[in-house]
């Protein structure tokens, strides 16, 4: 493909476009799971484990089968199918067989007519059960343990995967490094915290049919799990998306409750709801893995980056969900933004008797980066070069490939780093800004969509759009995309009527319907825009057509010289002639009746032939640089972001309302992780499941963000556009930690850092008699 | 989690309440603004099959002249401009309370008797269940320092060490007619997590009054919490005090978040009375109140973090009031 500027009559597109659906979001009308109503609905609801590793000896479910209004109760044995959302690692079940692996681990379900009656009825469950050790730390599990959580783990241990990479001569490279830093990060676990809770409804038909309603981001994963777990064919399955209230990854995984609801549903032959609540949406988590990172890189004399030797260990709680990928993403996202040319990696990813972890919003990509933007502050302060300067000397160019093989086309890094420090003030700010003041720069480096599909069976296009449009005017699109808050109906709206030339009322997005939407994989690995985004594209192109063909007959003039204008087609050598869209419309329809059009993206084969070699390749990627500026209570340690300035390279903003937000929604998750969140356990047991004691950031907590969208268009998104909504999450993190060192002197490796750590952080310098700015 | 049924009773009188209250004793709970009381049912909590309502009894609400009805929502204080000119500690801790939200629910009684919390209590019953219960529900243990006999969970309110602060009684009705108390000795020093109030069975909290020497004292309550606005205490010092010149006129200091109910010092701000307060004798006062508090660790904050900002925060909250005073 070749670089495509946007159409001259550019209308919407790269401007600031409120999303379709929000005046039905904001007055209460748009049509979430929970407000689907069935005639005869049951309230399902699932029974957790309240142990942290046991084997299930026996279960009697017998009085709770015997409750009046009780109409079903599942237990692990019907359906033991193992699943997962990668095809390699299927090790999951909708309800535990034969033993539980976490507290809060589903061991039985019922479905009653009401919710009282439900959780009566599991109160009657007795469960006779073994208890096992429990693995709460994965360094407990990279030996052979006594029993391991899964039968598949690595040599009779708790080793789910592990991943060796080499590329290049690391040894050697550090043997002849002029300079060398190390940094080896702790991370606490974090979790999505979406708005809207996990919730699904299946109803089973007399036609042979099940419907299943379902809060999910990868409709089309979830139908593949539901076929294969429940033994129907998938065209016997339906599945629709009604809106979703945020997902950022925790509901790309096919869930267990969802396949339980289903199962309940062909149970009793009616409708069932299963809605969890804030605690169990805690224990299904899916969140970001808790890990431990070591990372050690090396310069030569000159300041170019020579080599990096990176160690991962990852708490992969009790399934193995996207560990596969997390694994491998935990070392390979460290090859952009700069130059790398000699690299190796260990990573391990080890099953606990801890809710499972998972793809969570820039997966892979947070924990590493923190501690890699942390080593280069360091060299750059010992090697006594500005930070900035240290970047820009290493960046990768455009159009390079990395050691492992990623194919970088579009790269505006150098601009990010150019823009944002000349907005930030940096040269008189940092290392020169009063005791407990301080200013940091963090970047960041990320895929614009996973280059392989999670699915290879059957080979087809990673998304697909239809188009219909009848004598009414109106656009219909359908495509399994899906818009989880993050605006992609609105983009694909938007794509159709720029290209079509009318105005983006006509087109209406269709509710995500496995009958009727084409595949799209889905919304997770920033995919989206590029991907549905080029297919949408490349299916109104292909609508137009007819259209250009119908206003040429009605113009005499030949297609080709016919112009696409705003509700109007138009000839080129005489603008003033022109026909209305409707009149081309109803002149194309005479012969066929309603059109219809199709468009696809499959994205350019790429990456090297190495094991895993796929892991990370991308069509395109984002860049990141961003600077913090804070201050720090020194006495408390309490600190205060003050203010963010976020370049961002995304190609071209096709809505910049959307990057906008985006890039602000992410500065605030980033922030949740840096400054509080963590999944707090204490062994096994996690001792907040609940939005009061997770401490997400409050407003009053943001800072001032000021966004630089310097991105050039890339050769390949549509009109030029890369992802925005993973990210802008990555950068805020190294950009804090780095702005606490400038403040007050201290690196701190552990998050969240919280105030008791900024304390022990001063505590421990003043000890070691290090002075900072003079205290 | 879902709230099961209970039977909800709606007295306009206090006299009705009073009566009602004895009938039922040991088997209710009052309802004040719910913000506290519904989760905590949601979670099975300490269950009452009888939830008495007290919005409805007109003598409990309105405030001003120094009287704060035990039914006045915090939000009517929190848009009174004349707490903030006449009280500015007790407009500092209305300010601190949960969010604006709950504050439109939550009430001046409900916020003195908000429940003791702790991270061991304020979790599901499935949670609690599978750890084992507590001492203050449903099991015979405490998981914070394991022993069988003393409860420690926290005194979570931010008004009463406010109050304490401005030297403020309560009005409590009963079988026996109406008394009035010290704010302090409404709380049970001997007590613990559980046993925590002395109110006896049928007495009902009427109103708080602040004296009117209390009126004009300069003042700060100071919170440390994890988030500036949602969060319950994990420590809360009120200061409340007259400075002439330098010279301290009055001071008085009352922490809560800490221990299971609200403290008082005044044993260590009398004798500071009548001299100036120097930086020396502030750092001693401060660190007094640390070494006198022992927080546990059953809240989010480390207790050795929070013991150690007790003196950086009665410091400072100190010197906020005293450099308010001089303005």
């Amino acid at each position: 493909m070749n670089a495509t500027a946007p159409p001259p009559s550019a209308r919407l597109l790269g401007g600031r476009i409120p999303y379709v659906e929000g005046p039905l979001k904001v007055t209460g009308r748009a049509e979430y799971t929970d407000d689907i109503q069935r005639p005869g609905m049951l309230v399902g609801r699932v029974l957790r484990a309240p142990w942290p590793h046991a084997r299930l000896v026996a279960l009697d479910v017998s009085r709770a089968r015997a409750l009046p209004g009780v109409y079903a109760v599942l237990t692990g044995e019907k359906y033991p199918t193992p699943f997962g959302v990668l095809p390699i690692t299927h090790d999951e079940t909708a309800i535990a067989v034969g033993k539980s692996r976490y507290i809060g681990d589903i061991i039985a379900a019922v479905a009653a007519q009401d919710e009282r009656t439900a959780e009566a009825a599991l109160a009657l469950i007795r469960a006779e059960v073994e208890p096992l050790p429990e693995y709460s730390d994965p360094r407990m599990g990279v030996q052979p343990v006594a029993e391991p959580i899964h039968a598949r783990g690595l040599n009779g241990s708790n080793i789910q995967k592990e991943v060796l990479q080499h590329f290049g001569d690391v040894d050697a490279a550090f043997a002849g490094a002029a300079h060398t830093a190390r940094v080896r990060g702790t991370f606490a676990g974090v979790t999505h915290a979406f708005t809207e809770p996990l919730v699904t409804i299946a109803e089973s038909t007399p036609d042979g049919r099940l419907t299943v309603w379902s809060a999910t981001q990868v409709p089309h994963y979830l139908h593949r799990a539901l076929a294969e777990v429940l033994g129907i064919p998938m065209h016997r399955i339906r599945v629709v998306k009604p809106e979703v209230g945020g997902g950022f990854g925790g509901k790309s995984d096919p869930l267990p409750h969802e396949i339980v609801c289903a199962a309940l549903a062909i149970e009793t032959g009616r409708p069932v709801k299963v809605l969890f609540d804030r605690e169990d949406v805690f224990y299904t988590n899916h969140g970001r893995h808790p890990t431990q990172n070591d990372v050690k890189i090396a310069l030569d004399r000159d300041g170019n980056i020579v080599a990096y030797d990176i160690e991962a260990l990852i708490d992969g709680g009790a399934w193995s969900s996207f560990g596969t990928v997390t694994t491998y993403y935990n070392g390979v996202l460290s090859m952009g933004p700069y130059r790398v040319p000699n690299f190796r990696y260990k990573g391990r990813r080890v099953y606990t008797t801890k809710p499972p972890s998972g793809a969570m919003r820039a997966h892979g990509g947070t924990n590493l980066r923190y501690s890699i933007e942390l080593a280069l502050d360091i060299l750059a302060e010992e090697t006594g070069v500005d930070p900035f300067d240290l970047r820009l000397r290493n960046a990768l160019p455009p159009n390079s490939v990395t050691v492992n093989q990623f194919r970088i086309t579009s790269t505006s890094f150098r601009e990010c780093l150019e823009a944002v420090r000349a907005k930030s003030g940096w040269a008189e700010k940092f290392r020169r800004l009063p005791y407990g003041r301080g200013i940091g720069l963090g970047c960041g480096f990320y895929i614009s969509g996973s280059n392989s599909p999670i699915h290879f069976t059957p080979k087809m296009p990673q998304s697909t759009v239809h188009l219909k449009v009848d004598m009414d005017g109106g656009i219909a699109v359908h495509s399994m995309q899906a818009d989880i808050g993050q605006g992609s109906n609105t983009l694909l709206a938007a794509i159709v009527a720029e290209v079509v030339g009318v105005d983006l009322e006509r087109v209406h997005v269709q509710r995500v319907d496995s009958d009727v939407s084409p595949i799209d994989l889905g919304s997770y690995s920033s995919r989206v825009t590029f991907m549905m985004g080029n297919a949408a594209k490349a299916a109104a192109e292909s609508l137009l057509v007819p259209l250009l063909e119908a206003a040429a007959q009605l113009l005499g003039t030949t297609p080709d010289r016919v112009a696409v204008g705003h509700e109007r087609y138009y000839r080129r050598d005489a603008p003033e002639q022109g026909v209305t869209f409707l009149e081309a419309l109803h002149g194309a329809m005479e012969t066929r009746g309603a059109l219809t059009a199709s468009g696809n993206y499959r994205s350019p084969s790429m990456g090297g032939s190495f094991k895993g070699a796929r892991a990370g390749t991308a069509p395109a990627y984002s860049f990141a640089a961003y600077v913090a500026e804070l201050a720090v209570d020194v006495e408390t340690g309490e600190y205060k972001v003050e203010k963010i300035w976020a370049a961002f390279d995304c190609g071209r903003a096709l809505n910049r309302l959307a990057v906008e937000g985006q890039i602000q929604g992410s500065i605030h998750m980033g922030l949740g992780q840096v400054m509080g969140e963590s999944m707090n356990y204490r062994g096994a047991r996690l001792f907040n499941p609940s939005l009061l004691e997770y401490k997400i950031p409050m407003p009053q907590q943001m800072p001032d963000v000021e966004i630089l969208l310097v991105g050039k268009d890339d050769p390949e998104g549509p009109f030029g556009a890369k992802e925005a909504g993973e990210g802008p999450l990555i950068a805020t993190l190294p950009a804090v930690g780095n702005a606490l060192y400038d403040a007050i002197g201290v690196r701190f490796t552990e998050l969240p850092i919280t105030p008791d750590r900024v304390l022990r952080g001063l505590d421990l310098r003043a000890k070691e008699g290090r002075p900072w700015k003079g205290h | 989690m879902h709230l099961d049924p209970f039977a909800l009773h709606r007295p306009t009188s206090v006299d009705e309440t009073v009566r009602l209250a004895g009938s039922l004793a040991g088997r209710f709970d009052y309802l004040a603004g719910g913000t506290d009381l519904l989760p905590n049912y949601k979670m099975h909590l300490n269950l009452r099959p009888n939830l008495i309502a007290l919005e409805d009894v007109g003598e409990l609400r309105g405030h001003g002249a120094g009287r704060f009805g035990a039914m006045e929502r915090l939000a009517e204080l929190d848009d009174d401009p004349a707490i903030r000119a006449e009280y500015p500690v007790l407009a500092d801790a209305v300010g601190e309370v949960a969010t604006p939200l709950v504050r439109a629910s939550g009430t001046v009684g409900g916020n003195l008797l908000v429940e003791t919390r702790c991270f061991f209590f304020n979790q599901s019953y499935f949670w609690r269940e599978s750890l084992g219960f507590c001492l203050k529900a449903d099991g015979d243990r405490c998981h914070v320092v394991p022993q069988k006999e003393k409860c420690y969970a926290t005194f979570s309110g931010d008004l009463a060490p406010a109050l304490m602060a401005l030297d403020a009684e309560v009005e409590v009705a009963g079988p026996a007619g109406r008394s009035r108390r010290p704010l302090e000795a409404l709380y049970d020093a001997a007590g613990d997590g559980i046993r925590r109030v002395h109110l006896a069975p049928g007495e009902l909290l009427v109103a708080v009054h602040v004296p009117a020497a209390s009126r004009g004292l300069h003042g700060r309550y100071k919170k440390l919490r994890v988030r500036p606005s949602y969060d319950f205490p994990e420590l809360g010092v009120a200061v409340a005090g007259r400075w002439d010149g330098d010279r301290v006129a009055s001071l008085r200091l009352a922490v809560g978040g800490v221990e299971p109910h609200p403290r008082r010092f005044d044993a260590l701000t009398e004798p500071l009375v009548g001299s100036a307060l120097s930086d020396d004798r502030l750092r001693a006062l401060a660190d007094e109140v640390m070494r006198q508090l022992r927080p546990v660790h059953n809240t989010f904050l480390l207790p050795d973090y929070r013991k150690r900002m007790i003196g950086v925060y009665v410091r400072r909250a100190v010197d906020e009031a005293r450099r308010g005073s001089a303005s």
